[in-house]
C-alpha cells in the first residue's frame, strides 16, 4: 500500500507525447500491469491505486448492465458491455491471481528480501505471512522434525551453513520480450560490450535482469 | 542455492564421477565393498555421486577424474564433430550440459564450455525443427538420443505447435482441471 | 551407495506427469529418515574419536610431543569419514525436502481448481500433513479473497462469450447461480454465465458444448 500510493502511471509522469496520454486510460493501464506482471519473473509493485480505480469502473459498468436489463434493452448492447466488463474483472482478477502465485512460490524469499516485501498490499502481506505459516508447519511435519537437531532448520541446509541457502528465488537471468513506447536511446546491458539502441515499439529480447530498472520505473513493457 | 528445491538440480547431482581417495576415509558401507573393512584406503578409486564428489574434491579428500564423456581427447568430443545432431547423449549421461556445467570450474577444464555450447547449438536446430514436424502421439527413436534438457525443449517445442494449432481451429478453451487427472469415467 | 534411496524418492517425482500426484511414498521416506539417523549415529561416534584424538594431541603439546604419525592418518580417516556422513545428511535432506516441497506445489494448484474439499481419490494420495497443509493454504487463500470480496477461482481464461453452452455429467439438484437458480440434472443442457459455469466445469460436473 505504502509503496504502491502513487499512481499507476508515475512512469510516464515525462511524457510529453499528446497520443500515449490519451491512450493511457485505465483499462490500457491495467492491461499493462497484467502482461508486466505476467512476464516478470519477479514480483512487481503492487498497482494499489490503478486497482482500487478499476474496481470503482467495474461496480459501475455492473450498474450499468444491470439497469440495462431491468430496462429492457436491447440485448446486444447488453451483452456487448457484459463483455467489455468480462474482460475487465478477468484482468483484475488474473493480476491478482499473477501476483498470489508468485508470493506463494517465492514466499521466503520475498520475506527476508524488504525491497519485495513491500511491493505487496497489505492483504497480500497477510497472505503471505499466512503462507509461511504453512509452509513452515508442513516442512517440519514431514521432514524436519525428524532430522538432527543441526539439520532442522528450512532456510539453512545445516548449522554450519553460513547463509540461508535453501531459499528458491526466481532466476533474473531469464529472457524476456519488452517494447518501450519511445525511443531510449542506446541501453548498456551488464554483460555486453555493444550498448542496445532500444527504439520505440520494437520488440527485443533482453534478459530481466538488465532492464528491470526500466520495467520498475515504467519505461519498458513486457509482453 | 536458489535452485535448493529444483528436482533436475537433485537428479543432475546424482551422476556419477570417476574419483580417487587421496587420503583414507573411515566411512562404514560406502562402497558396497562385501569386505567389512570400515576404511576405505589412500589411493582407492571409487565411483561416486557428484553431490559427494564435489565436496570430498574441494577438500582434498578426494581428486575427481573426468569422466569419459568429457575429456579432451574422446571419442564423445570426435563425434560430435562430426554429426553432432545424432550422437547419442543420453546413453552417455542424462544430464550431460547441466553436469558439464558443475565439473568444469571444479577441475578448472575450460575446453568444456565451448565444447558443450557447440553440442547444444548444432543438436538445438534438429531438435526444435522435430518437434515442431513430429506426428504428436509417437515416440520417435530419436528421442531416446537426446539428454533430459533436450528432451524438455522438444517437448516445449510440441507443446507450443499443439497450442498454436489448437488457437488456428479454435479447440474448448475451458477443461476439467488437469490435476483431477482422467479417473472419471466418460458418461454413456 | 549412500543417498541412492533419496534420489529414487526425487526420481519418482521426476517421473509422474506435471500437475498429477502419486500416493505419498511412506514406504521409501521412512526409509531415507532412518538412513539419516544412521548417519547421524556414525558421525557422532566419528566426533567422538576425533576429539579423544585432539585431546591426545593437547596432552602431547604440553609435553612438547606431537601425535605419532598413525595416530595423524587415523584422525585424517575420521575426519574424512565425518565429512561424508555430513554431506550424506545434507543429501538426504535435500531429497527429502525436495519431495515434500515439490508435492506441495501441486497441492497449491488443487486448491485453485477444487475449492475446499478434495476428491476422494486425490485425498487418498496425501499425507497426514499434505491433508492439513491443504486445508491451511485454502483457508489463507479463501480468507485473502473474502478480505478483498473477490473471487479469484473463476475465470481461468480470458472470457470470449459472456454465456456458454454446458452438458450436466452428474445430478447435483437446484443450485443458485448468480443471475438465476437451476436444475443440474444429469444430461440437462443448461445456457449459463462463463463464469458461473467455470467451477463445475473443472471439476468435471459440466462438460462444455461447443456450437
Amino acid at each position: 500500500m505504502e509503496t504502491g500510493a502513487q499512481d499507476g502511471s508515475s512512469g510516464y509522469s515525462t511524457m510529453d507525447d499528446y497520443e500515449s496520454l490519451i491512450s493511457t486510460t485505465d483499462a490500457e493501464l491495467l492491461k499493462r500491469a497484467w502482461q508486466n506482471e505476467k512476464a516478470a519473473p519477479q514480483i512487481l509493485r503492487f498497482e494499489a491505486a490503478l486497482i482500487q480505480r478499476s474496481r470503482e469502473q467495474i461496480k459501475l459498468m455492473e450498474e450499468t448492465v444491470g439497469e440495462f436489463t431491468r430496462n429492457g434493452i436491447d440485448p446486444l448492447t447488453v451483452s456487448l458491455y457484459q463483455m467489455d466488463l468480462d474482460r475487465t474483472v478477468f484482468l483484475l482478477r488474473s493480476y491478482l491471481r499473477t501476483r498470489l502465485q508468485k508470493i506463494e512460490k517465492y514466499v521466503f524469499h520475498i520475506q527476508k528480501t524488504a525491497e519485495l516485501w513491500n511491493r505487496l498490499s497489505r492483504q497480500e502481506k497477510r497472505f503471505a505471512e499466512r503462507c509461511i505459516e504453512d509452509m513452515e508447519k508442513h516442512l517440519d511435519q514431514s521432514v524436519l522434525s525428524k532430522l538432527p537437531s543441526s539439520y532442522k532448520s528450512h532456510l539453512k541446509q545445516s548449522s554450519s551453513s553460513e547463509e540461508d541457502d535453501m531459499v528458491p528465488e526466481p532466476r533474473l537471468d531469464t529472457y524476456v520480450i519488452c517494447r518501450s513506447k519511445r525511443f531510449l536511446g542506446a541501453f548498456q546491458l551488464d554483460d555486453r560490450q555493444f550498448p542496445v539502441n532500444i527504439e520505440a515499439d520494437d520488440l527485443y529480447a533482453l534478459p530481466y535482469k538488465s532492464i528491470k530498472p526500466l520495467v520498475e520505473t515504467g519505461q519498458i513493457d513486457l509482453v | 542455492m536458489a535452485n535448493y528445491y529444483d528436482i533436475d538440480d537433485v537428479l543432475a547431482e546424482e551422476e556419477i564421477l570417476p574419483v580417487v581417495f587421496q587420503q583414507a576415509a573411515d566411512c562404514f558401507g560406502l562402497l558396497d565393498s562385501s569386505d567389512d573393512t570400515n576404511e576405505v584406503e589412500a589411493g582407492a578409486k571409487a565411483e561416486l555421486p557428484f553431490w559427494l564428489a564435489r565436496d570430498l574434491h574441494v577438500r582434498g579428500v578426494v581428486a575427481v577424474d573426468v569422466p569419459p564423456y568429457f575429456r579432451k581427447v574422446s571419442r564423445t568430443r570426435k563425434e560430435i564433430e562430426a554429426d553432432a545432431a545424432h550422437v547419442d547423449l543420453r546413453g552417455r549421461c542424462q544430464y550431460f550440459y547441466e553436469l558439464g556445467l558443475k565439473i568444469a570450474p571444479l577441475v578448472g577444464d575450460k575446453t568444456i564450455g565451448p565444447f558443450l555450447l557447440v553440442a547444444f547449438q548444432t543438436r538445438y536446430k534438429e531438435v526444435l525443427v522435430r518437434a515442431h514436424t513430429a506426428a504428436s502421439a509417437v515416440a520417435p527413436k530419436h528421442l531416446t538420443l537426446l539428454t533430459n534438457e533436450e528432451a524438455k525443449l522438444y517437448e516445449a517445442g510440441q507443446l507450443s505447435t499443439a497450442a498454436f494449432k489448437k488457437w488456428r481451429m479454435g479447440g474448448p478453451r475451458l477443461q476439467r482441471a488437469p490435476v483431477l487427472g482422467r479417473k472419471r469415467k466418460p458418461i454413456e | 551407495m549412500y543417498g541412492k534411496k533419496g534420489s529414487e524418492l526425487v526420481k519418482e517425482l521426476a517421473s509422474s506427469e506435471p500437475g498429477q500426484l502419486s500416493a505419498f511414498n511412506n514406504d521409501l521416506f521412512a526409509q531415507v529418515i532412518d538412513e539419516c539417523t544412521g548417519h547421524l549415529h556414525h558421525l557422532g561416534s566419528l566426533i567422538r574419536k576425533i576429539e579423544e584424538l585432539k585431546k591426545i594431541e593437547e596432552i602431547k603439546k604440553l609435553n612438547n610431543q606431537e601425535l605419532e604419525e598413525s595416530e595423524k592418518q587415523l584422525l585424517k580417516a575420521h575426519n574424512s569419514g565425518a565429512l561424508i556422513h555430513h554431506l550424506s545428511l545434507l543429501r538426504n535432506k535435500r531429497c527429502l525436502m525436495a519431495y515434500v516441497y515439490n508435492r506441495a506445489e501441486t497441492i497449491r494448484s488443487l486448491g485453485w481448481a477444487v475449492e475446499r474439499v478434495l476428491p476422494e481419490e486425490i485425498e487418498e494420495k496425501l499425507s497426514g500433513s499434505e491433508k492439513e497443509y491443504f486445508k491451511n493454504h485454502a483457508a489463507s487463500l479463501q480468507s485473502y479473497m473474502s478480505e478483498l470480496d473477490l473471487d479469484l477461482a473463476v475465470d481461468m481464461v480470458p472470457p470470449k462469450d459472456p454465456y456458454i453452452k454446458v452438458r450436466v455429467l452428474e445430478d447435483i439438484g437446484n443450485v443458485l447461480l448468480s443471475d438465476q437458480s437451476a436444475n443440474l440434472a444429469r444430461h440437462a443442457i443448461l445456457f449459463l454465465r462463463r463464469t458461473d459455469a467455470e467451477q463445475y466445469i473443472s471439476q468435471a460436473i459440466f462438460t462444455l458444448m461447443l456450437w
